[in-house]
């Protein structure tokens, strides 16, 4: 009896807890970007741009592995931060390593021969600016102040910052990187999310993600809830159809924009279910959703750095 | 600059010709063209539990509808709820079946009493219903409440009458469930559908 009680023993194993917080891979973020951008630029009415984003992803990937080693904050800084539930290298205090400029410039030099020629004299101009007049448009763009005066050389910057801040979340780590009490920012660097991803494999199948939209640290957000003000009522999903098409289609788009009615916001939701996504790419490729969207009444809640919206 | 709790991004049609993207020299005339080729189609997902059994599976059911055509809602699908702690994105087949129950022919959409005797189902109204079973359930109290046991303790007990309520019951429910059960004396009820 006492063996068959023994054969019948099934071991208790504590279910797995999915990860809070998913840290980028430094190795090769912005070169899947790069190629998402290049996948989807076939046939889009923006190919041009897209193709040009392309390239702007590549180099980011390479500044990023030539990118010197950054000091972090030390052991005692992150346990404050810990402790009151603060992002470890926030986008208006973390002291910018002036690596980034240099960053900056292999940007602007490696994309040059793909750029259009009004873009080029923005290039040159911006090569040539002072340490201080890039610090000044640095803070413009970890502001979201997308706009004004050289509101074209704002995307360059901010490619050169999100691999500032990529680089220094891919040194945290997960396990650097703790959840906040705030749901709706970035719990490396407070910054606001471009969108969300719904998980495709493994442990976090099904789980929704926001995507940092400056140093590409992913968190986790239960579905079906608003990343701007946490409301669970009023929730819905649009997406884009064909004019064409008289009965609505019961296909779950690729992208869709999650709005909520309790504070008329959206963001982008993304779904891999047919291969590869990447929130950057894929957002940008899809700004008709976000003209219907804001012709509804809906504001965008967070950024994606690589656009100047204007407007 | 407008100072508000959280700042909104707008990307509209009117700004596109001030966006980076002309500005970097990409015309996007093209791409806003192509955007009135499209109109919204509007989906909801909405979490529920599952109504089987009294481990209270988590669900999202997807529906479509433009609430703005005050349009029926038509549920399309339903899986289990990812981030759910108990299923975690899981369901048993009966679970997973919930679509096929939801349009079900044979649901049971009104009060129906089959008497005594007879063996045809017939529709009643819920005021027909309510007073029937109320009429019956005081019936059978009047007829075998146990006040007291042989010893003459005070007891209380109805034990000739059960009470099914719902396995995807809240606390709240639950709790005037249990209220107005135990008051009455009955002692069986249960909140699940045994699978």
């Amino acid at each position: 009896m006492s063996g068959m009680a023994e054969a019948q023993t099934i071991p208790i194993t504590p279910a797995g807890q999915p990860p809070q917080v998913i840290a980028p891979d430094a190795t090769h973020i912005f070169a899947a970007r790069a190629r998402r951008f290049e996948q989807l630029a076939v046939g889009h009415s923006l190919s041009d741009w897209l193709r040009f984003l392309a390239v702007v992803s590549r180099v980011q990937q390479e500044a990023l592995q030539a990118f010197p080693a950054i000091a972090l904050p030390d052991a005692a800084e992150l346990a404050r931060a810990r402790e009151h539930r603060m992002p470890p290298l926030p986008a208006q205090s973390w002291p910018r390593d002036p690596a980034w400029h240099e960053a900056l410039r292999q940007i602007a030099a490696a994309v040059r021969p793909a750029a259009p020629s009004a873009a080029r004299a923005a290039l040159d101009r911006l090569v040539e600016l002072p340490p201080d007049r890039l610090e000044e448009l640095a803070q413009r763009v970890l502001q979201t102040e997308l706009y004004g005066i050289d509101a074209a050389l704002l995307p360059y910057v901010a490619a050169a910052l999100q691999v500032l801040w990529t680089a220094g979340a891919s040194r945290l780590g997960a396990n650097g990187i703790a959840m906040l009490d705030v749901p709706g920012v970035c719990p490396c660097c407070g910054f606001l999310p471009v969108a969300s991803v719904v998980k495709r494999a493994g442990e976090v199948e099904g789980l929704r993600y926001l995507h940092c939209a400056l140093c590409n640290t992913e968190w986790n957000l239960v579905r079906v809830k608003c990343a701007a003000c946490d409301a669970n009522e009023g929730i819905a999903y649009q997406q884009l159809q064909n004019h064409a098409d008289a009965a609505a289609t019961t296909d779950r788009a690729a992208v869709r924009a999650e709005t909520c009615d309790s504070c008329n916001s959206y963001l982008k939701i993304i779904y891999p279910d047919k291969g590869a996504i990447d929130p950057v790419a894929d957002d940008l490729a899809t700004l008709a959703l976000d003209i219907l969207v804001d012709e509804l009444g809906y504001a965008r809640a967070g950024p994606n750095l690589l656009l100047v919206p204007g407007g | 600059m407008e100072v508000t709790r959280r700042q909104f991004f707008k990307v509209c049609a009117a700004g596109m010709g001030g966006s980076s993207v002309a500005l970097m020299g990409f015309s996007p005339t093209n791409a806003l063209a192509e955007v009135r080729t499209y109109k919204l189609a509007r989906a909801t997902e909405t979490r529920n539990t599952c109504p089987y059994c009294s481990v209270s599976c988590g669900i999202l059911m997807y529906s479509l509808g433009d609430k703005a055509k005050n349009a029926k809602a038509e549920i399309i699908h339903i899986e289990g709820d990812p981030d759910h702690p108990i299923n975690r994105g899981t369901l048993c087949p009966k679970g997973a079946a919930l679509l096929d129950f939801v349009h079900s022919p044979n649901r049971l959409r009104h009060p129906e009493v089959r008497e005594a005797g007879s063996n045809e189902w017939k529709r009643i109204s819920w005021d027909e219903a309510f007073s029937r079973v109320a009429k019956l359930m005081k019936e059978d109290r009047d007829a075998n409440f146990i006040a007291r046991n042989a010893d003459g303790a005070t007891v209380n007990r109805w034990l000739s009458t059960g009470f099914l309520a719902a396995s995807a019951s809240s606390n709240e429910s639950g709790y005037i469930t249990h209220k107005f059960v135990r008051s009455l004396g009955a002692v069986a009820f249960d909140n699940q559908a045994r699978v």
